[in-house]
């Protein structure tokens, strides 16, 4: 039932306000597609690529890439928390401290938000650059109940899709899905034709996190699972630095169909490195 | 925002009957199970006493001190009292066995537990039998009779036990020769239900010749408890077995109304508290395999297993060895509840809430063109706002499944347009327009859910959350009317 109507991932269509003038990238009214792409040598990001370095298959045919940015984009960076029953004391202050943490290694131009999900979904802060406002919704998040992951990650990226900045969604979650209306595989759906990365962190249990799994597999993101919240601050700091040091590759479609899934390759012209980013892109939206 | 309950507490079919049967004796040679005997010590024929009273005092529906002397009870104790008030009844249902009144030849009687394979004999003394007997006597409401006239058994009891052989003679005389039975299953279903607390039974590890049960404790798809259930429910079960319907002459609790009343109004309660325990809706099913509403619950149940809560506790779960939770796999557990669904809805069409569920279950079973037209039904049927609600959601869902865009936007918005404060129905439309490629209209119905008001969502304003519960909802009224006959004549 959510096959049809394939639609596109990140047709960059720019309007682009204030935040995306930011970005020369994405400054004209082109129809490009977009994909952050990590690349590391044993683990260490490798610098200084251009253009001419990226070899990219769209659908496996040879892409012209146009532009690659590297840490000198602008990030909006979406928190969507758990606040189930099980987040609470100890654990709860451990997330508020990692988010604050987080927002506090943003950078002047980066955005941010915040959504926390128990059995209900709330925004406690849209996108702004305003890091203090969305501190303090942090130290308001409060919760109990059920977990509604699938629905509290959609939200999270509706509120990356509501600005056409770079956008990072860092879900955490410390149980798997329990009440949520959508289907897993609806929101897997969305997340292919949304232009946002999903990096997840979960803590370890006896139930794996299949959906979490999936979604930052699809997004090109990664999914950290831990033992223990205690260190989860520098998980987060940790996710935003492997950010800040993925490139972001654009590219003009050609020779591909303008709609359906769209199968993405990316490598290097010269080197040996290790690559990751999403699988592939949802044309048409 | 007001808590959800999350405590969902799953029962547990327990190493009673697996540890009884590997430890029978058997015969040397030919390898036949012997009967296992269970020798009783004497205070329990004084704890039946104790509890016989309780059971005629106890006003229905009450926390009064019947109730609370019983849930106060340990589960040990409980257990004999399952033994011993089964033989109790059978005493009262057996002419032979009243006729005797103490002879030698009614020493050792026989009980089978619930989900046990083999029967275990339980021996007492003559004195205790005669004991047993008089009690009988006053129980059955026969003290006059010549049986126990003839044995001098009104000599032998109490003001109190005098008093109960006239209230019980009184309701033989009204043709409900059942006093015992259905108070007795009253009391025990209203400490389960009043005082949940005493429900939970640690360290009782003793075997049991009778009945074991263990009950998990889920929170939030997680199990974080479990631990031997005190007996109440199987007491109250065993009890109502022995039930004689109005002109019957032999137990046939089937043919019952009381029965099916108490078994629908319990098994509503247990959904609407989360307290699920398949082996109730079994028997229930097996005394009345055509009561459209023991069958609805049943589905409800099944498809309650189904549902995320309950299949992520069970495959987190950690059980020792001999438990089994009696849950299957969430298609498993669909297909079961389409078929007691549909089954309910051959016998009783105009069962809306059944057909909304049915639906449900059959969009989740991947059958949608079927699921869409049996919720259209439903939507036209029904005038309950919340069920309609339900149906309106789950319309939308099917709707989306074949492709019927604008039919499931329509949908959803009448669900939202019920309940205006629910997520579900802006979630739903929100990622059905981000499916077709309108991420301006996936935006706006995110930003309505983002504009609901944080201190007003509760379980009111969202009856998804309580879906798994809604079916329970009118608990309270059925255990009132199923329990209403029974609150004069008591023991005062």
């Amino acid at each position: 039932m959510r096959t049809r109507l394939p639609i596109a991932l990140a047709l960059v269509l720019l309007e682009c306000a204030g935040h995306a003038q930011q970005n020369p990238a994405f400054s004209s009214k082109v129809e490009s597609v977009r994909v952050d792409v990590l690349v590391t040598d044993n683990g260490q990001p490798i610098r200084g690529l251009g253009p001419a370095d990226f070899e990219l298959l769209d659908n496996r045919v040879p892409q012209q890439v146009e532009l690659v940015s590297f840490d000198d984009i602008p990030l909006n960076v979406i928190l969507a928390l758990d606040m189930s029953d099980s987040v609470a004391g100890e654990r709860l202050e451990q997330l508020r401290g990692a988010g604050g943490g987080l927002l506090g290694a943003l950078h002047t131009e980066d955005q941010a938000a915040l959504v926390w999900f128990s059995h209900s979904v709330q925004r406690g802060a849209r996108l702004t650059p305003d890091v203090a406002a969305v501190r303090r919704a942090l130290g308001t998040a409060h919760g109990s109940g059920m977990t509604a992951l699938v629905d509290g990650t959609y939200a999270g990226i509706m509120v990356g899709e509501s600005d056409p900045g770079r956008g990072l969604l860092i879900v955490f979650s410390d149980g798997v899905d329990t009440s949520s209306w959508l289907r897993a595989d609806a929101v897997l759906d969305a997340a292919r034709r949304a232009d946002v990365v999903v990096y997840g962190v979960s803590v370890v249990s006896r139930l794996k996190p299949e959906f979490l799994r999936e979604i930052t597999a699809l997004t090109g993101g990664r999914l950290f699972e831990i033992e223990k919240t205690a260190n989860l601050a520098a998980t987060f700091l940790g996710i935003l630095d492997e950010f800040r040091h993925r490139y972001l590759v654009s590219y003009t479609p050609k020779g591909v169909a303008r709609d359906g899934w769209h199968k993405l390759d990316v490598r290097l012209k010269s080197r040996r490195a290790t690559i990751k980013a999403r699988p592939g892109y949802l044309a048409g939206s | 925002m007001r808590r959800l309950p999350i405590i969902v507490c799953l029962w547990a079919l327990a190493g009673g009957s697996a540890r009884a049967d590997a430890d029978q004796r058997r015969a040397p040679g030919s390898g036949m199970p012997l009967p296992q005997i269970e020798a009783v010590a004497q205070p329990r024929v004084e704890a039946l006493e104790t509890w016989l009273k309780a059971v005629a005092r106890h006003l229905p529906g009450e926390d009064d001190g019947s109730l609370k002397e019983m849930a106060g009870w340990p589960n040990a104790n409980l257990k004999d009292l399952w033994v011993d008030a089964n033989v109790l009844s059978q005493i009262i249902r057996s002419e032979a066995v009243r006729a005797v009144t103490g002879q030698r030849a009614a020493v050792q009687f026989s009980v089978r537990g619930e989900g046990q394979k083999t029967s275990t004999a339980i021996r007492y003394s003559m004195a205790q039998l005669r004991r047993m007997t008089v009690l009988a006597c006053a129980a059955g409401g026969v003290l006059v009779d010549s049986p126990c006239r003839a044995m001098g058994a009104g000599e032998e009891l109490d003001p109190e036990f005098r008093q109960i052989a006239v209230l019980a003679r009184a309701a033989r005389l009204r043709g409900d020769d059942n006093y015992i039975m259905r108070r007795g299953a009253i009391l025990h279903s209203d400490v389960a239900i009043l005082a949940p607390l005493s429900m939970n039974a640690p360290g009782d590890t003793r075997p049991s010749g009778g009945v074991e049960r263990f009950r998990m404790e889920i929170s939030d798809g997680q199990a974080v408890d479990l631990h031997q259930s005190a007996v109440h429910w199987e007491i109250a079960r065993m009890l109502l077995d022995f039930v004689v319907p109005r002109g019957g002459n032999r137990p046939a609790p089937g043919r019952d109304d009381m029965v099916r009343q108490w078994y629908r109004a319990t098994a509503a309660w247990m959904q609407l508290r989360e307290d699920h325990d398949k082996l109730h809706l079994d028997r229930a099913r097996t005394l009345f395999p055509s009561d459209p509403d023991i069958l609805f619950l049943s589905a409800c149940q099944r498809e309650t297993y189904a549902g995320a809560p309950i299949q992520t506790a069970v495959r987190s779960a950690v059980l020792p060895t001999g438990v089994v939770l009696d849950v299957g796999s969430d298609r498993i557990e669909l297909r079961e509840a389409e078929a007691l669904f549909r089954r309910a809805l051959e016998i009783k069409p105009d069962y809306p809430e059944a057909r909304l569920r049915y639906g449900r279950v059959m969009g989740l079973l991947g059958k949608h063109a079927e699921a869409a037209a049996e919720l259209r039904r439903a939507v036209a049927d029904l005038a309950d706002r919340q069920l309609l609600y339900y149906a309106e959601l789950f319309l939308g869902a099917e709707e989306e499944a074949l492709g019927n865009r604008d039919a499931a936007r329509v949908a959803y918005e009448q669900a939202a347009e019920g309940y205006p404060m629910a997520q579900s129905p802006l979630l739903a439309l929100s990622q059905l327009a981000r499916h077709y490629g309108d991420r301006g209209g996936a935006l706006r119905a995110i930003d309505r859910l983002f504009a609901l008001p944080d201190e007003d969502r509760d379980a009111h304003t969202e009856p998804w959350w309580w879906y798994y519960v809604a079916q329970g909802r009118d608990a309270d009224a059925l255990l009132e009317t199923m329990q209403r006959p029974y609150v004069t004549e008591r023991l005062q």
